[in-house]
C-alpha cells in the first residue's frame, strides 16, 4: 500500500467522504424518516419543563379553576411520552436498518475489489492490513452509523430543540445561558483530547501486557527449562506496573473531566437561579418560567457532552473513510482484454503449447530480471527448471499466470498472447501449486472442490484415489467430512500438499507448474509425492521448479537458470555428461548427503 | 464462602480505604440530595414575596456550594474506589503469572494458553469492575435514593404522593435485569459473527493465490459476503431488543411524572403542598431514575463477573504436576545417565510413549539418536528435564534417580536446544544470553559464532541489539534456529541436548556447527537427535528409536553394516538421488 499512499490528505478525504457517501443514496428515504422519527422521539423530554412551566403560572397560581387544565396537561404529557415511547424505537431500528445495510454493502464492494487486484498488488500489500481494512475500518464506519449519527441528529436536534424554548420563554436569560455555550464547548473538547491520548497510552500499555503474556505463556516451557520463571516475572511486573500507572493516570482524568463538566453545570444553574431569581423578584418574570429554565440549563449539558464524546469516533471514522478509498481507487494493474479484441478459448481443446518469445521482464524501472529470454515448450513436455535463488524462476511463472505483464516480447499458450485471453480463462488454463499449499476452513471434499458445488463428492473421491491421498483421509477421524483449518489440523506438509494435487486432478488446467512443491517434505512423504506428481503430469504441458533435484531428474527437459537467463538445458543424462552447473550442483547435494542444492 | 477468597482478601486487607471511599460517597449523595429541597424553598419564597435581594445571592452561593462540595466529595469517593479496583486488578495479574510460571507443560497443553491469556485480561477485568462499579454503585444506588426520600420528607412532602409518584419507576431495576442478559448475549452474538468476518478476511486473502490460479474469485466473495450478511442480521437482531429497552426506561420515568403533575399538581391547587415542594418532586424523581437503573445493573454485574472470579480462583489454587521432592539432591557434577526399563505413556493417552528403554551413557559421550517422527525422541528429553515425571526408577543421572534431583538445579544444569527455535520478542543479545542475562557481549559473541548466526546478526544495523518479533525484524526458520542453538549454548553445565536443532539449517552450516562443537562436546555430555543422519554420524554411539522402542544401537559403521532401518535412513537420505 505503499505507493498509494501519496496524494494530499484534505483532498482525498474530501474524495473518500463522498465515496462513502454513495453508499447512503439509496437509503435517503430512510434518512429523511429518521430525522422525523427523532423529533418524536425527543419530543416529551423537550416539552416536559414547558408544560410544567404553564401548569405552575397560569393554573396551580391561580387556584382552583386549573384542574380539568391540569388534566388536560397531564394527558398531552402522556401522549408525548408515549409517542416518544414508540419513536424512540422506530428511529433507532431505521438508523440500524440503513446504517447495517450500507456497512454491509462496503464491506462486500471492497472485499470483492480486492479480490479483483492483480497478484503484483498482494505481493505488495501486507495481508494483515488488509484484513484491517476489510474488518476494523469497515467496523468503525459502522460505529458512526450507530453512534455518531445517531448523536449527532438526536442530541443536535435537542440543542437545537433546548435552545429554540429558552429563547421563546425569555430572551435576556436565554442570551445569558448562551455565554456559557463556549465555556462548556472548549473545555469539553479540550478535555477529550486529553481523554483520549491517556486512553490510547492506557490502550497501549495493556496490548504490551498481553503480547508479553501470550509469548511467556506459548514460551513458558522454554521459561521453565532454562530456569528463568524470576526473571520473567520481574519483566512482567514492569509491564503490569507499567499498565497499572496507566490506568490510574486515565482514571484521574476521567473523574476530573466528568466532576469539572457537572460544577460547571451547576454554575449554570446557580446563575440562572440568581439572574431568574432577580428577574422574578422584579417582576419581569414568573416563577414557572425559573423553573423551566432551571430545568432546560440541567438538560443543556447532556447533549453537548454526548455530541463531544462522538467527536473522537467521528475523527477515526475519517480515517478510516480515507484508508478504505485508498484501496477503493486502485486500479488493477493487469486488466482483461477488451470484449471484442478477447480470444475465446476452448478450454477443452488447449493443447498446453507454453512458448515464451524473447521476453524482458524486471519488477521495477532499470532492474531487469529476465533479459531477453525465449523458451519454447511443447504440449504434454515436462520441464524441470533449477537455478539459485533470484535466477528468476519464480518470475517465469509469475508472468505464464499473468500475475505480471511482460515488458517486451510475448508469452503464448497454443499460439494465443496470454493477454488477449479473460484471466479467469487463463487461470483455468493454467494451474499452479505451491511450496506451502494453502488449506481453507472446511472439509476435506470442499478443500478439493474449493467449495465449487457443482463438483460431487465422487469426483473429489476419485481425485484423491487418483493422487493417493485416498488412504491417508481415510486415517482421518471424519474421512473426508474432516474439517480442516489453514494450519491442516494434524496433516504432514506432504499429505496437505497430495490434496493440492487432488484439485489439479479436479480442476484439470492444461499447463501445470509445482514452484517448490517438494521442499519441506520427509522422505516418506516426499515419495507419495512423487508419485502424485508423476501421476498428474501425465498428459499436461508441466514445469516443475526445485531444489531438490530428484524431483526434477526424470523431466524430459531440464534448464538451468542463472541472472534470468537459461545457461544449460537437456536430459539429466546430457547435462551431467556435459560437466556443467547441473553437473556441479548435483556432486555438491550427493556429497553433502542432502538433496539440496542450496548454498 | 471459600472460593472468594482472592476478592474477600482484597476488600478485607483494604477495608479503612473502602470505608473512607464509601463515607464519603454517602456524604456526596446528601450534598446531591439537598439541592431541589433548596430550590423548592427558594421558589416557595420567591412566590411568598417574602425574598429581599440579598437572599437571592445566598440562595446562588448555597446552591453552587451544594453543587461544588457534592462534586468534590463523590469525586473523591469514586476515585479512591476506582483505584484500589485497578490495584487489586494489578495484583491479581501478578499472582497470576507467578502461579503459570509453576505450572507444568502437560497443564497448559490441557488447558491451551488462549483460555489461560482470556483469564489474565478478560476475567480479570471483570472481577475488577464488578467491585469497583459494584461498590460506587450500590452505595450511590442507596444512599441517593435515601438521601432523596429523606429530604422529601423534611420538605414536608407527604409520603403518600412521593410513593405514588415512585411506582411506574419500581420497575426500573427489574427492566434492567430483564434485558440485560439479553442484550448482552445478542451483542456477544454480534462480537463473534464480527470475529467470523475478521477470520474469513484473514483467510481468503492469504488463500488469494489459490483463489486466483483456480479462478474462483465469485465463490471467495460469496463466502465472505455470507458472513458480512450475518453480522448485518445480527445487529438488527441487537438493536431491535436494545431500543426497546433504550425506550422504555425514560419512558417509565415520564409516567411518575404523569402522576407527580396531575397528583402533586392537584394538591398544589388544593394548598396541601406548595409549588416549591411540587417543583422539588419533579426534580427528584428525575434525580432518582438514576440510582434504580444503577440496582439493575450491579445485579448483571455481579452475575457475570462470579463465573470470572470462580476460574481465577480455581486457577490460582492450582498445584503444580512436577515437585520437588522433600529432600531433593542437587544434580552430580559430571554425571552418567541411564535408563532403566523406562516405558512411559502420557497423561489421557493409551499407547505408551516409550517403552523398556534401557541405556547407559557415560559422562562426557556424545549420544545420537534417529527415529521418525513420533518415535518418542522429544519424549526421552522431556522425562529428562521432568517437563512429565517418569517412573520411579527408570531415569537416573549419577546413580541417582531424577524425581529425587531438585528441578531447580536439573534444569539449570542442563543445555537444552528445542527443535522450534522459539525466540522471545526482545533483542537478540537478551535472546542468546536467557539462561544469564548478565554475561557479557563478547561471551554472546562467542556463542553466536559457534552457532553459525555470528554474520548474518551482524548484518542488522542494529546487530546484537537488534529486537526481535512483532515490530522487530524477523528472521528465517534456519536463523531463529541458529539463535535457539547459540542460546542453548550460552548455558553451562554438564549436559547439552540437541533436540533436532538443525533440521531447518544447510547442510554446509550443519558441517560447520558440528565442527564448532566438537571442542564443545569434549568436556559435557551431549545428546544429539536428528532427523538426518548427517547430524550424528560422528557421535560416539547411535540410538536408533522406531515407536518408543529402541531398534538398534551402535556406531555409525556398525549401523550400516546391520542393514536395518539405520541403513535404509541412511540409503533413503544419502544416495536417493539413484532412485
Amino acid at each position: 500500500m505503499s505507493k498509494s499512499n501519496s496524494g494530499p490528505p484534505d483532498a482525498s478525504r474530501y474524495e473518500a467522504l463522498r465515496a462513502i457517501l454513495r453508499y447512503a443514496r439509496p437509503h435517503r428515504l430512510t434518512f429523511i424518516g429518521i430525522f422525523f422519527a427523532t423529533i418524536l422521539a425527543i419530543a416529551a423530554d423537550l416539552v416536559q419543563p414547558y408544560l410544567v412551566s404553564i401548569v405552575i403560572d397560569d393554573h396551580i397560581a391561580v387556584g382552583q379553576s386549573g384542574l380539568p387544565f391540569l388534566t388536560g396537561m397531564a394527558l398531552i404529557y402522556l401522549g408525548l411520552a408515549i409517542v416518544s415511547l414508540i419513536f424512540t424505537y422506530i428511529q433507532s431500528n431505521l438508523l440500524q436498518y440503513a446504517g447495517q445495510h450500507i456497512v454491509a454493502s462496503i464491506r462486500k464492494d471492497l472485499f470483492g475489489h480486492i479480490s479483483r487486484l492483480s497478484m503484483s498488488f498482494f505481493d505488495r500489500s501486507s495481508s494483515g492490513g488488509l484484513v484491517t481494512n476489510v474488518s476494523s475500518d469497515t467496523e468503525t464506519i459502522s460505529q458512526f452509523f450507530t453512534q455518531v449519527l445517531l448523536s449527532l441528529i438526536r442530541d443536535g436536534m435537542m440543542l437545537v430543540f433546548i435552545i429554540y424554548f429558552m429563547f421563546r420563554l425569555d430572551t435576556t436569560l436565554a442570551w445569558y445561558s448562551m455565554l456559557t455555550l463556549p465555556i462548556i464547548a472548549t473545555l469539553a473538547i479540550l478535555f477529550r483530547k486529553r481523554l483520549r491520548e491517556v486512553y490510547q497510552y492506557a490502550r497501549s500499555r495493556l496490548s504490551r501486557l498481553v503480547a508479553f503474556t501470550a509469548e511467556n505463556l506459548s514460551g513458558m516451557g522454554l521459561i521453565q527449562i532454562f530456569h528463568q520463571e524470576k526473571e520473567q516475572t520481574r519483566r512482567f511486573t514492569e509491564f503490569n506496573s507499567d499498565y497499572w500507572q496507566a490506568n490510574v493516570q486515565q482514571l484521574k482524568s476521567n473523574v476530573l473531566f466528568n466532576r469539572t463538566f457537572d460544577v460547571l453545570g451547576n454554575i449554570a444553574l446557580v446563575l440562572m437561579v440568581w439572574l431568574g431569581g432577580v428577574a422574578v423578584f422584579d417582576k419581569q418574570m414568573e416563577v414557572g418560567v425559573l423553573y423551566a429554565f432551571i430545568s432546560y440549563i440541567r438538560q443543556f449539558f447532556q447533549p453537548i457532552n454526548q455530541i463531544t464524546m462522538q467527536w473522537n469516533t467521528f475523527q477515526s471514522t475519517m480515517v478510516s473513510m480515507d484508508r478504505i478509498w485508498r484501496i477503493l481507487r486502485i486500479q488493477p494493474e493487469i486488466r482483461d482484454p477488451e470484449p471484442q479484441q478477447a480470444a475465446s478459448v476452448q478450454l477443452e481443446q488447449v493443447q498446453g503449447k507454453v512458448d515464451f518469445n524473447h521476453i524482458t521482464f524486471g519488477y521495477t524501472e532499470g532492474q531487469t530480471i529476465l533479459p531477453d529470454l525465449d523458451l519454447h515448450i511443447r504440449p504434454g513436455e515436462m520441464v524441470g527448471v533449477v537455478g539459485t535463488t533470484g535466477a528468476g524462476k519464480s518470475t517465469l511463472i509469475a508472468l505464464l499466470n499473468r500475475f505480471y505483464d511482460v515488458q517486451q516480447g510475448s508469452v503464448t499458450i497454443d499460439d494465443q498472447d496470454i493477454r488477449q485471453i479473460p484471466q479467469e480463462q487463463l487461470h483455468r488454463i493454467v494451474g499452479l501449486i505451491q511450496q506451502e499449499p494453502f488449506l481453507f476452513s472446511g472439509s476435506i471434499i470442499d478443500n478439493v472442490r474449493l467449495f465449487q458445488e457443482q463438483v460431487t463428492r465422487e469426483q473429489v473421491i476419485e481425485a484423491c484415489r487418483f493422487v493417493g491421498a485416498h488412504e491417508m483421509i481415510m486415517k482421518l477421524p471424519q474421512q473426508y467430512d474432516t474439517r480442516l483449518s489453514e494450519r491442516g489440523s494434524g496433516l504432514s506438509a506432504g499429505e496437505r500438499q497430495l490434496i493440492s494435487f487432488a484439485r489439479i486432478v479436479v480442476f484439470r488446467p492444461r499447463v501445470l507448474i509445482l514452484d517448490e512443491a517438494t521442499a519441506n517434505l520427509d522422505s516418506h512423504t516426499e515419495q507419495l509425492v512423487q508419485e502424485a506428481l508423476q501421476t498428474v503430469s501425465e498428459g499436461r504441458t508441466t514445469i516443475v521448479i526445485a531444489h531438490r533435484l530428484s524431483t526434477i531428474m526424470h523431466a524430459d527437459r531440464i534448464l538451468v537458470m542463472e541472472h534470468g537467463e537459461i545457461v544449460e538445458q537437456g536430459t539429466h543424462a546430457k547435462l551431467l555428461a556435459q560437466g556443467g552447473i547441473y553437473a556441479e550442483l548435483y556432486r555438491h547435494a550427493r556429497q553433502a548427503g542432502h538433496d539440496a542444492a542450496e548454498a | 464462602m471459600k472460593d472468594r477468597s482472592i476478592l474477600t482478601d482484597y476488600v478485607r486487607e483494604h477495608w479503612p480505604h473502602y470505608l473512607m471511599a464509601v463515607v464519603l460517597i454517602i456524604l456526596s449523595n446528601i450534598a446531591q440530595a439537598a439541592l431541589p429541597r433548596v430550590l423548592g424553598q427558594f421558589t416557595d419564597a420567591l412566590l411568598a414575596g417574602s425574598i429581599r435581594y440579598e437572599m437571592i445571592i445566598d440562595y446562588s452561593l448555597i446552591l453552587a456550594g451544594i453543587g461544588i462540595a457534592y462534586n468534590l466529595l463523590f469525586g473523591a469517593g469514586q476515585f479512591s474506589v476506582m483505584r484500589l479496583g485497578r490495584k487489586f486488578e494489578f495484583a491479581m495479574r501478578q499472582s497470576l503469572f507467578r502461579k503459570f510460571a509453576t505450572l507444568s507443560e502437560h497443564y497448559f497443553s490441557r488447558q491451551g494458553t488462549g483460555k489461560l491469556l482470556s483469564s489474565m485480561t478478560n476475567d480479570v477485568t471483570s472481577v475488577r469492575e464488578s467491585i469497583s462499579n459494584g461498590i460506587t454503585m450500590t452505595t450511590n444506588a442507596i444512599f441517593l435514593f435515601l438521601s432523596c426520600l429523606v429530604m422529601m420528607l423534611l420538605s414536608h412532602i407527604p409520603l403518600y404522593l412521593i410513593l405514588v409518584s415512585i411506582v411506574p419507576m419500581v420497575a426500573i431495576p427489574f427492566l434492567v435485569v430483564y434485558f440485560g442478559p439479553r442484550i448482552r448475549k445478542r451483542s456477544m452474538s454480534v462480537q463473534e459473527s464480527l470475529a467470523d468476518m475478521t477470520e474469513s478476511a484473514e483467510e481468503q486473502l492469504r488463500g488469494i493465490r489459490v483463489t486466483k490460479t483456480f479462478a474462483i474469485e465469485p465463490t471467495a466473495r460469496q463466502r465472505f459476503g455470507s458472513t458480512v450478511d450475518q453480522i448485518r442480521d445480527n445487529q438488527l437482531h441487537l438493536v431491535r431488543m436494545s431500543s426497546l429497552f433504550q425506550a422504555t426506561v425514560p419512558f417509565l420515568g415520564a409516567l411518575s411524572l404523569v402522576i407527580s403533575l396531575m397528583y402533586g399538581g392537584y394538591l398544589a391547587i388544593q394548598g396541601d403542598i406548595t409549588i416549591g415542594n411540587f417543583i422539588a418532586l419533579t426534580l427528584y424523581l428525575r434525580i432518582m431514575s438514576g440510582p434504580l437503573q444503577q440496582i439493575g445493573n450491579v445485579i448483571n454485574m455481579m452475575q457475570r463477573s462470579s463465573a470470572s472470579l470462580d476460574r481465577v480462583n480455581r486457577l490460582l489454587g492450582e498445584q503444580p504436576d512436577i515437585q520437588d521432592d522433600e529432600n531433593a539432591l542437587p544434580l552430580a557434577a559430571s554425571p552418567d545417565l541411564e535408563l532403566r526399563d523406562l516405558t512411559f505413556t502420557y497423561p489421557g493417552s493409551e499407547r505408551p510413549a516409550l517403552s523398556g528403554l534401557n541405556v547407559h551413557i557415560a559422562s562426557g559421550q556424545t549420544v545420537g539418536i534417529v527415529g521418525k517422527t513420533g518415535s518418542g525422541k522429544t519424549t526421552l528429553v522431556k522425562l529428562l528435564l521432568r517437563i512429565y515425571d517418569p517412573p520411579d526408577g527408570t531415569i537416573l543421572l549419577g546413580g541417582t534417580d531424577v524425581r529425587r534431583i531438585s528441578i531447580n538445579s536439573l534444569r539449570s544444569r542442563i543445555a537444552y536446544v528445542p527443535q522450534d527455535g522459539f525466540l522471545f520478542s526482545t533483542t537478540i543479545r537478551d535472546n542468546i544470553a536467557f539462561s544469564d542475562r548478565d554475561i557479557s557481549l563478547e561471551k554472546v559473541e562467542n556463542h553466536a559464532r559457534q552457532a553459525m548466526i555470528y554474520e548474518p546478526i551482524t548484518r542488522f544495523p542494529e546487530q546484537f541489539e537488534t529486537r526481535l518479533g512483532e515490530r522487530g525484524i524477523t528472521l528465517s526458520g534456519g536463523q531463529r534456529q541458529r539463535t535457539s542453538l547459540a542460546r542453548g549454548l550460552a548455558k553451562t553445565g554438564p549436559i547439552l541436548i540437541l533436540d533436532d536443532s538443525m533440521s531447518a539449517v544447510d547442510a554446509v552450516t550443519e558441517t560447520g556447527i558440528l565442527q564448532n562443537l566438537v571442542q564443545e562436546r569434549q568436556s559435557r555430555t551431549t545428546i544429539i537427535i536428528a532427523h538426518r543422519i548427517s547430524a550424528v554420524k560422528q557421535a560416539d554411539w547411535i540410538i536408533v528409536m522406531d515407536e518408543g522402542r529402541i531398534v538398534q544401537q551402535g556406531t555409525h559403521q556398525q549401523l550400516l553394516n546391520e542393514q536395518g532401518i539405520y541403513a535404509s535412513m541412511y540409503q533413503l537420505q544419502e544416495e536417493g538421488l539413484h532412485s
